[in-house]
């Protein structure tokens, strides 16, 4: 119980602040850029050229499997060791995540747009609709409301792992509760608990306004 | 959908043999550090008391100590990096910090992949258990479990000498620790200082096993083939030989931690001299 | 490429494989169970269990596995309550699993038009008829790429285990990195050994998402 004065010593709570901030940070402008690319994408993804479809086929596919920490060090040392390219570690995570996130957005995107019945289409031809009109003012509003649950999944999933950013030297909120705990070893051995508890709660705090947006979203849009 | 699966695996094959291919990158030499004005060092930042982040947000610990030192004394600005033991050396190869202070030990195939400068510690490993199965010695330990820190001298010296032993490894400490309390292992290994300051304060386990093996070194490391900053640092830690500058780190780093348990001459070398 | 050091520590990538893809198997099966009670709960209105469940299912998609894990492996035992690593993993595993399935499952059964519910009830089906055969199956189609996102990305949550000395995949990469240093050969063969869990794994979905496709859906395109 005495262990929880850690977290209030000297800077500790502002740093672990300072931490979600650059978590925060990160996550959101790859967040933003993936929607943006993901909308893009996942329209492409539902075209019927095959070299198109065969080609983002293959970007899902790889950043499904390949694992998120292989592309970060590929992106920041690889860049370096290949073309001399020094990229910052924010550089790197931020690349890295909307590489992914894209990908992974236009497949909901993609999902979504498949899942609407082809009469809604039709029945848009039959009134008159231009080929334009009916994706701005039928389709794409039906898909969006499909998809808002799976991509705040996306959105929550890329906050938390941005942890991994760690390995490339960005010290974010996981980090510095780790040289908290670490700095603290000697003086209090259980601040782990207390440390790692104010961590837990950082995150449900930054992550859960996020699915409560999207459930008005979704209330809104019914 | 053969397609596919084919093109990705030739995709990750023909990415691989590219990087394989890779040189490492350019590294600085001394002249071009002194006139950026700035030594780029990879230390830990969450492992005291050799590197670690205290509650100002200040980097402190006995290898930090030494890294203010060398850019002090090259008229440069310092800018600490914070590096974990699977990424120390790929911050060298891909030229990212100029030297790494990150209580690297010396090992034959470490020296193949980086350049190590003169020592400036020593470390001899300790094996602390609890006082109801005390471990004695290390052929005691084979077939049981022994919990060690990853990226420690601990976990490369039995990985090494003792295959019999099963290691748990886990990232921190202070996790290895809770697991010992927890009854997850029946023994811990880590410098024998770690050990020593520990069991003080936790009654019911003793240090069965005060050193074994070698002793091994820790010294600063820097991208194959940089012969400039290697050559700077050894005249350096040969001349603060003069002024015992690693006992004052000791002093300052490690004494309040290690108290009376542990005497400084077991660990610090000076001059890059074991004794 | 040190082809030698690839040969060397093959086996110990193997076994690690095998271990990732039972307890990620496990974690995957256990999630859907939980995910489906959830869903039933809030799609029948249970009282309490409804509110249990929306509770659980905000609170472990919002925080990460790596912490909950912590609690589950360090904390416990403070409290008497000492579970195996492999346990703990699973445990974890599913506790987030769950909620993202549980999320999934909804989008699936909400997609369904409800025209679908009424004509069933119309026809005289009962409700519990009406969601075995009507609707089930077509939140299913629905909800499919969704799954099997999920459970892809839950065998490479299950790299979070390494925190707990459980030796996966991301363990033994880590490891032979920090010993040898060789990063891209032990990079290598992590990518590859994901690559064959997870492309069957991806590939079984879409073909599974193929199949349910039914007559006047998904054809907007």
């Amino acid at each position: 119980m005495r262990d929880l004065a850690v977290l209030f010593k000297g800077n500790n709570l502002q740093r672990l602040l300072g931490g979600l901030g650059v978590t925060l940070e990160l996550s959101l402008v790859s967040v933003a850029l993936s929607v943006a690319l993901g909308l893009l994408a996942g329209v492409l993804m539902t075209l019927k050229n095959p070299v198109i479809r065969a080609a983002m086929r293959l970007w899902l596919e790889t950043v499904r499997i390949v694992p998120q920490l292989v592309l970060l060090f590929l992106v920041y040392f690889g860049m370096a060791k290949a073309f001399n390219l020094q990229l910052s570690g924010e550089a790197a995570a931020v690349i890295v995540f909307t590489f992914w996130g894209a990908g992974e957005m236009g497949d909901l995107v993609r999902g979504a747009i498949t899942s609407i019945p082809v009469h809604q289409r039709e029945s848009s031809a039959a009134l008159g609709l231009t080929r334009g009109q009916t994706w701005r003012y039928v389709l794409l509003p039906q898909a969006a409301r499909r998809l808002i649950p799976q991509a705040i999944n996306l959105a929550t999933r890329m906050i938390k792992t941005t942890s991994l950013v760690m390995l490339i030297g960005v010290v974010e909120v996981l980090k510095v509760g780790s040289q908290i705990i670490d700095a603290a070893r000697y003086d209090a051995p259980q601040g782990a608990v207390w440390v790692y508890g104010a961590v837990f709660f950082l995150y449900f705090f930054a992550c859960w306004p996020i699915s409560l947006a999207a459930g008005w979203l979704e209330k809104r849009w019914a | 959908m053969k397609k596919i699966v084919a093109l990705f695996v030739a995709l990750i094959l023909t990415l691989s043999l590219i990087t394989a291919a890779f040189a490492d990158a350019q590294a600085r030499t001394l002249d071009e550090i002194k006139e950026s004005g700035k030594l780029v060092i990879g230390v830990f930042s969450d492992k005291k008391p050799f590197g670690y982040v205290d509650e100002f947000g200040e980097y402190q610990g006995y290898d930090v100590y030494f890294a203010r030192r060398l850019a002090e004394d090259l008229g440069v600005a310092l800018e600490l990096v914070s590096v974990d033991a699977p990424n120390r050396v790929e911050y060298l190869t891909s030229a990212k910090v100029d030297i790494i202070l990150a209580n690297f030990t010396v090992t034959p195939e470490r020296a193949e992949v980086v350049d190590f400068a003169l020592p400036y510690m020593k470390v001899a490993l300790g094996v602390v258990s609890p006082d109801a199965a005390l471990i004695t010695s290390v052929e005691d330990l084979r077939g049981k479990t022994l919990i060690v820190s990853k990226g420690t001298t601990a976990e490369t010296w039995f990985t090494a000498n003792e295959p019999e032993v099963n290691l748990l490894k886990f990232d921190t400490y202070t996790e290895t620790f809770n697991a010992l309390l927890d009854g997850r292992g029946d023994a811990l290994s880590t410098d024998n200082t770690e050990v020593l300051a520990w069991a003080i304060e936790n009654p019911g386990f003793t240090v069965g096993v005060e050193t074994l093996g070698s002793l091994d070194t820790i010294a600063p490391a820097v991208q194959k083939g940089n012969d400039t900053v290697l050559a700077y640092i050894d005249d350096e830690i040969v001349k603060l030989a003069e002024e015992q500058f690693f006992h004052a780190d000791y002093d300052a780093t490690l004494k309040d931690v290690y108290g009376d348990a542990v005497d400084p001459d077991n660990l610090v070398v000076e001059g890059g001299v074991i004794e | 490429m040190d082809t030698e050091f690839l040969r060397r520590f093959l086996p110990m990538y193997v076994r690690a494989a095998g271990l990732t893809l039972r307890l990620g198997a496990a974690g995957i099966v256990f999630s859907l169970a939980v995910g489906a009670l959830c869903c039933l709960a809030r799609q029948f209105r249970i009282p309490v269990l409804r509110r249990v469940a929306g509770v659980y299912i905000e609170l472990a998609r919002n925080t990460p596995l790596l912490v909950q894990l912590f609690f589950l492996y360090f904390g416990l035992p403070k409290i008497g309550v000492k579970l195996s690593a492999e346990t703990c993993a699973i445990v974890g595993l599913t506790f987030l699993g769950g909620a993202y399935m549980a999320e999934s499952l909804r989008s699936g059964l909400e997609a369904v038009d409800t025209a679908q519910h009424e004509s069933g009830l119309c026809l005289g089906l009962t409700p519990m008829q009406n969601m075995r055969y009507v609707i089930l199956p077509q939140a299913l189609a629905t909800a499919i790429p969704s799954i099997g996102a999920n459970a892809v990305f839950l065998i490479k949550e299950t790299s979070v285990f390494s925190a707990v000395a459980l030796a996966d995949l991301m363990y033994v990469a880590k490891d032979l990195i920090g010993m040898y240093y060789r990063t891209d050969e032990a990079l290598l063969m992590l990518t590859l050994a994901y690559l064959a869990l997870l492309l069957p794994l991806s590939v079984a979905f879409s073909l599974l998402e193929r199949r349910l496709r039914h007559a006047g859906f998904g054809g907007a395109v």
